[in-house]
């Protein structure tokens, strides 16, 4: 949810008057003592931008888009003359688990992209509530000239609209992407094309504003989206937020008509224990639920979900943000991470960091099994840019 | 007097006191720990406190669920502070309890009562949003600066006393788990002479021990009370019965071997990044065997043996210790030789655990504790075990397994219901990775 977390939880609480000096504010126009549920679940895009930024200016992350994205927060409102400055800044536990958690998904996007790198056709991302997700732009800069990229965000048409605007206002973001410009589409009013300004690199973004819930039964009739090319469907906590039946089909609906398809998805676990039962109260009393963590409860219900969406037994894997940590960042990497900041929070850590999982499956002409990556990482040692 | 009581009211209800205030009462509060040694002396009847947090409203359902002060004598293990949204309160609150009741109140330092960690965890922010300045958080720092660093429970019973109204408490029961209700959750006791106990499984009492030191510790057993998950308690301690009580925030360090060499630490510092007195305050018991290295970047891992053999160099009995987030509020280590109490329950309104606190009863008798020792290792080994060389303990030392240390009566008590008491409880909200 937004940041800081207290006025906005304060706001769902009806005390108005905590509202003022949130012109502006980037959670969108409907805030307020009556936010719909969709609004809740578009402010956790906000809460995960916050993270990344935190992360990113204490230094365990380099991302220079992430500033864009998170709108100053007005400093609160029994703050003293001199105010704590409104740079938003986590615990050093979320900060850990917010570079693991970029940490992990680009390590898999690194191997679907390394991995298919070869055809020389289009390679396409797919991210789903992509939100304010600065990944497109740091893919398209980065020093390995990725080639033939077409990534695709979906999303609240409420966030599109702003990411778009974002993208054009932004000379940081408008040097590197062309203005969106419209393309119709048929499922609901346009989505928007971004060409990436390198000259023939073949990269682009499209901005498809879509309330998933509403996600056709092909992928195809959505604009630009190919089931032809080698395509990557991202949920970064995503799937979660829908109704399970909603999140299956449009599962299913890549299994079956993209040959070449790989799935990553990341989302927390284990609702029943201690830990977990208070995660599901915290999350209800901010107005988050998500109806598919009782269903994929486990580790192993979520690698179980893949082999039935159509991954074979030796082509799904999944890691706990804990195993990630522990194995897939390097240990120079981890005395640099520790370095940052002391974390004292050991035991937390482990309990938090075990509640969420990456789990990814892929068939059909890529790779992405994870060991060969690190191998490179670790000669790098800079796995991370 | 009244000033301070008007104080105490105030914080009670968890009001911030005014920035004079605070700086008139860390001033007294300075004072009096400054005549306080760096391992403060503390007589049974005592309720040993872990970690609160800031977490205030929890630290009144603490105060609920153990007897207000000054009719207990409360020792908190440290980290007053940061994490919890009101860490100001919470310090203060105990603060001002120490001034008023000096003798009825030991607060001892955690590693978050130091400047560095107090920028980074959350009670600098915490005084500058609530005063507009770092001027609170300054007089707060220099109190820290002067608090023990640890304490030493003398004339702890062997018999658990019996509150007023309760099933009678036998002479053998080792262990008491209670609700927040007063209700006896579950009895553990004590081992017979002929190595029979009560009511758990038993557990072996001599592995772990060898003239060469190198088996190693025994394998952790579930043998706490049901449903605490706690491990090692109905195992029945080893330490020397007679023994004091050791507690310390963190744990061991390898520079200190008798409990004398704290006393001579130089503690009224910054908590150094290294050395003896960091150790103490962050350090953790670990299933290794001798030092490893703390995953938390400071203090170190010590294993059953470090521990036996310093309890037994020590004349201790037990070592009571918080530091470490524990699911059951409590948990028993290496033969009951040491315990973790952990008394913040749903620690950053995120973690769902339950929190406990320990006590132990006083011994009236006068024949449950058969010596009394300050922890003093020429006064109370007669020089014998300060010298042993580490990892060798004689066979007559295991006989002593069977009499245990002091009993022990923990209280497990859950978060505070919020907005439940009429204070101002701003709803907490906990992050995730959204």
């Amino acid at each position: 949810m937004s940041a800081p977390s207290i006025p906005n939880l304060l706001s769902l609480r009806g005390h108005g008057s905590l509202g003022r000096g949130r012109g502006g504010s980037h959670r969108g126009p409907s805030s307020g003592p009556s936010v719909s549920h969709d609004t809740i679940i578009q402010g956790t895009d906000t809460d995960a931008a916050v993270s990344r930024l935190s992360a990113v200016e204490l230094g365990y992350l380099s991302d220079p888009f992430a500033s864009y994205f998170v709108t100053p927060s007005p400093p609160s409102f029994h703050s003293g003359p001199s105010s704590i400055p409104s740079t938003p800044r986590r615990l050093p536990i979320i900060n850990r688990g917010t570079y693991t958690r970029t940490t992990a998904i680009d390590i898999l996007i690194d191997c679907f992209l390394s991995s298919t790198a070869s055809s020389g056709q289009p390679r396409q991302i797919v991210s789903l509530g992509a939100g304010t997700d600065t990944r497109s732009f740091r893919l398209f800069t980065s020093p390995e000239k990725h080639q033939n990229i077409q990534y695709h965000e979906i999303d609240f048409p409420v966030i599109i609209s702003k990411k778009s605007t974002l993208i054009r206002t932004i000379t940081a973001l408008s040097g590197i992407l062309s203005t969106p410009s419209p393309v119709p589409n048929p499922t609901t009013t346009q989505s928007y094309i971004s060409q990436h300004k390198e000259p023939d690199t073949g990269n682009s973004l499209t901005l498809h504003p879509l309330d998933l819930r509403m996600f056709p039964s092909s992928p195809t009739s959505l604009p630009g989206i190919s089931s032809e090319h080698p395509t990557l469907l991202l949920s970064e906590c995503c799937l979660c937020y829908l109704p399970p039946s909603c999140a299956s089909s449009l599962i299913t609906s890549f299994t079956t008509n993209f040959p070449s398809l790989g799935l990553v998805i990341y989302e927390p676990i284990l609702p029943g224990d201690a830990f977990g039962r208070m995660m599901v109260s915290n999350l209800s009393a901010r107005g988050v639920t998500m109806p598919t963590l009782s269903v994929y409860q486990t580790q192993q219900d979520q690698e179980r979900r893949l082999k039935e969406a159509g991954f074979a037994e030796g082509e799904v894997r999944s890691r706990t943000f804990d195993g990630i940590w522990d194995g897939w960042v390097t240990t120079r990497e981890k005395e640099r991470v520790d370095g940052l900041e002391r974390l004292d929070e050991v035991e937390e850590w482990k309990l938090l960091a075990g509640h969420y999982v990456v789990v990814w499956g892929w068939k059909g002409g890529m790779d992405l099994e994870v060991g060969q990556q690190l191998r490179q990482g670790d000669d790098d040692g800079d796995e991370t840019e | 007097m009244s000033d301070l009581d008007r104080a105490i009211a105030q914080l009670r209800a968890c009001r911030p006191i005014p920035e004079n205030e605070v700086r008139e009462l860390c001033h007294k509060a300075r004072e009096l720990l400054i005549e306080e040694g760096n391992v403060v002396t503390v007589n049974a009847p005592v309720t040993i406190c872990g970690d609160i947090h800031g977490q205030f409203h929890d630290l009144m359902e603490l105060f609920r669920v153990g007897g207000d002060v000054p009719d207990t004598n409360y020792l908190f293990m440290g980290d007053f502070v940061d994490r919890g949204f009101y860490s100001l309160e919470s310090f203060l609150l105990l603060l001002c309890l120490k001034v008023r009741y000096p003798d009825r109140m030991t607060l001892i330092r955690g590693n978050h009562e130091s400047r560095q960690i107090t920028t980074v965890y959350g009670f600098y922010d915490e005084c500058l949003r609530k005063y507009g300045s770092a001027n609170v958080w300054r007089y707060c720092c220099d109190v820290f600066d002067y608090l023990a660093l640890g304490a030493i429970v003398l004339g702890a019973s062997n018999t658990l006393s019996q509150p007023a109204g309760s099933v009678p408490v036998g002479e053998d029961v080792e262990i008491e788990v209670c609700n927040a209700d007063q209700q006896i959750i579950s009895r553990f006791l004590r081992k017979g002479p002929n190595g029979a106990m009560g009511q758990q499984q038993q557990q072996p009492t001599t592995n772990g021990f060898s003239e060469s030191g190198s088996s190693g510790p025994p394998a952790p057993t579930n043998t706490g009370p049901p449903g605490s998950g706690a491990s090692g308690a109905s195992g029945g301690s080893i330490g020397n019965p007679a023994g004091a009580v050791l507690c310390v925030h963190g744990g061991l360090s390898p520079l200190i071997d008798n409990v004398d060499k704290i006393r001579l630490l130089d503690r009224k510092q910054e908590v150094p990044h290294e050395g003896a007195m960091c150790d103490l305050l962050w350090s953790d018991p670990d299933e290794i065997d001798g030092w490893g290295l703390s995953p938390r970047g400071a203090g170190f891992l010590f294993g059953a043996d470090i521990v036996k053999v310093f309890n037994h160099r020590n004349d201790l009995s037990l070592i009571a210790r918080a530091h470490q987030l524990v699911m059951e509020g409590f948990k028993e280590m290496f033969d009951a030789s040491i315990v973790t109490v952990w008394s913040a329950p749903n620690y950053c309104y995120r973690c769902g655990n339950v929190a406990a606190l320990l006590e132990l009863s006083e011994d009236d008798s006068g024949l449950g504790v058969l010596a009394r020792s300050n922890g003093d290792v020429n006064r109370s080994d007669g020089g014998m075990g300060g010298q042993g060389p580490r990892g060798v303990l004689m066979e007559n030392d295991l006989l002593g397994y069977n009499r245990a240390g002091p009993a022990r009566r923990y209280r497990v008590f859950q978060a505070a219901p919020q907005d439940s008491r009429g204070m101002p409880a701003k709803k907490p909200v906990a992050d995730y990775f959204l």
